[in-house]
């Protein structure tokens, strides 16, 4: 009880420093090594803004993000085929785009296997350059 | 000796009492963007209530798709000013949680970082269900339905369906004022193929809005390993099941 209090105090006074969205379940989350190893039973789907895709990406991904999401998504499904995991990644570890898009890959486009990268884009140059 | 002393304990004094204090008006910013809205702007008003100044170190957004402005980079005692979040709503719907943190240079680390939250209720003009329609490789070419609902903000009256592709038929059954049924069959699912089906409205009539459909043929989902006992099992244990074949978009 005298634990409770304090604490109650506590996230009350920080309430505007703490993340509002939960953390991404592990199991949706995967790293580039794990990623790498499924080889050509991947699919890339780059989640940042156009502009960020086009001056880099990870080879052969797509680029899918929300702010083009219906034009993006027409261009994306006639590559995809259900046998595939999708691994989704946007700028960071800190970035929600990724976890957005993976989101409504699954609640939109009814896609199964779809992951989050770990990271995301700054993990994968740590990795490959 | 008696001034010096005197000089460096003001100076001390002066020091410890200068305090330098953000203080904001709103932390969370709720924005009702109206349907067709490309973009919603958030203003988080500050005042420094302490006698010293602050300096921003950085102001980043979670996302891309918000930009930050700052008017100063330095605000003195008592100043007042705020920070503009602009969040470009693209094809984004939906409840939308976006956050900018906000770095000073306040000696105290409780204050010296805050989360600003934008928050954005996304009405979609057009509600399309499902959005992707998914036929197997050798499924049976039935054709499939797809219910379209207006917003009551987006009074379009007439959907028409454009395509490219020869390879899906469709047609629009108008329902009550606002609702459709799309109706799409594919020609043949011999092979896998996919396009997206152009939904136009007749509103806005000076630049009408349409939306993608996208209709897909999909490999067949790859037969999961058959499993071959080497030997039998042993007294008592049973045979394990093979492995559960993930459920395709098609399949549901």
């Amino acid at each position: 009880m005298l634990a409770v209090l304090p604490a109650i105090g506590e996230g009350f006074y920080f309430r505007d420093r703490v993340s509002w969205q939960s953390p991404i379940p592990a199991s949706e989350l995967v790293t580039v090594d794990q990623a790498k190893a499924w080889g050509d039973g991947v699919i890339w789907v780059d989640a940042r803004p156009d502009d960020e895709f086009a001056s880099d990406h990870v080879p052969g991904a797509f680029s899918l993000n929300e702010d083009h999401w219906g034009e993006l998504l027409a261009q994306f499904l006639p590559n995809w085929s259900p046998e595939k995991k999708v691994v989704v990644y946007c700028s960071a570890e800190s970035c929600n785009a990724a976890r957005d898009v993976a989101k409504r890959l699954r609640d939109d486009a009814q896609i199964q296997n779809v992951f989050v990268l770990n990271g995301g884009w700054e993990e994968w140059m740590k990795k490959n350059r | 000796m008696k001034t010096r002393i005197l000089t460096f304990t003001l100076s001390i004094l002066l020091v410890v009492s200068a305090r330098a204090e953000l203080k904001w008006e709103q932390n969370i910013i709720e924005l009702h963007p109206s349907v067709g809205d490309k973009q919603a702007v958030a203003h988080f008003k500050y005042q420094n209530t302490g006698t010293a100044p602050i300096h921003f170190k950085s102001v980043k957004a979670s996302c891309g798709c918000t930009t930050t402005q700052t008017q100063k980079e330095v605000v003195n005692p008592g100043e007042k000013g705020e920070i503009v979040a602009t969040f470009n709503i693209g094809d984004r719907t939906g409840q939308q949680l976006k956050t900018v943190t906000v770095q000073t240079d306040d000696p105290n680390p409780a204050q010296a970082s805050t989360v600003l939250t934008l928050k954005a209720d996304i009405t979609p003009a057009l509600e399309i269900k499902p959005q992707v329609v998914y036929w197997q490789s050798g499924e049976e070419p039935k054709s499939k339905k797809i219910s379209v609902k207006a917003a009551k903000e987006f009074p379009a009256k007439e959907l028409t369906i454009k395509s490219n592709s020869q390879n899906f038929e469709s047609k629009v059954e108008p329902g009550k004022p606002g609702e459709w049924t799309i109706e799409v069959t594919p020609k043949d699912t011999t092979h896998p193929i996919g396009t997206a089906l152009l939904i136009q409205t007749d509103y806005p009539k000076e630049a009408p809005k349409s939306f993608y459909l996208n209709v897909v043929v999909t490999n067949p989902p790859q037969a999961p390993p058959v499993l071959r006992p080497t030997a039998a099992p042993a007294p008592g244990l049973k045979a394990t099941p093979a492995a559960i074949p993930s459920v395709s978009p098609a399949a549901r």
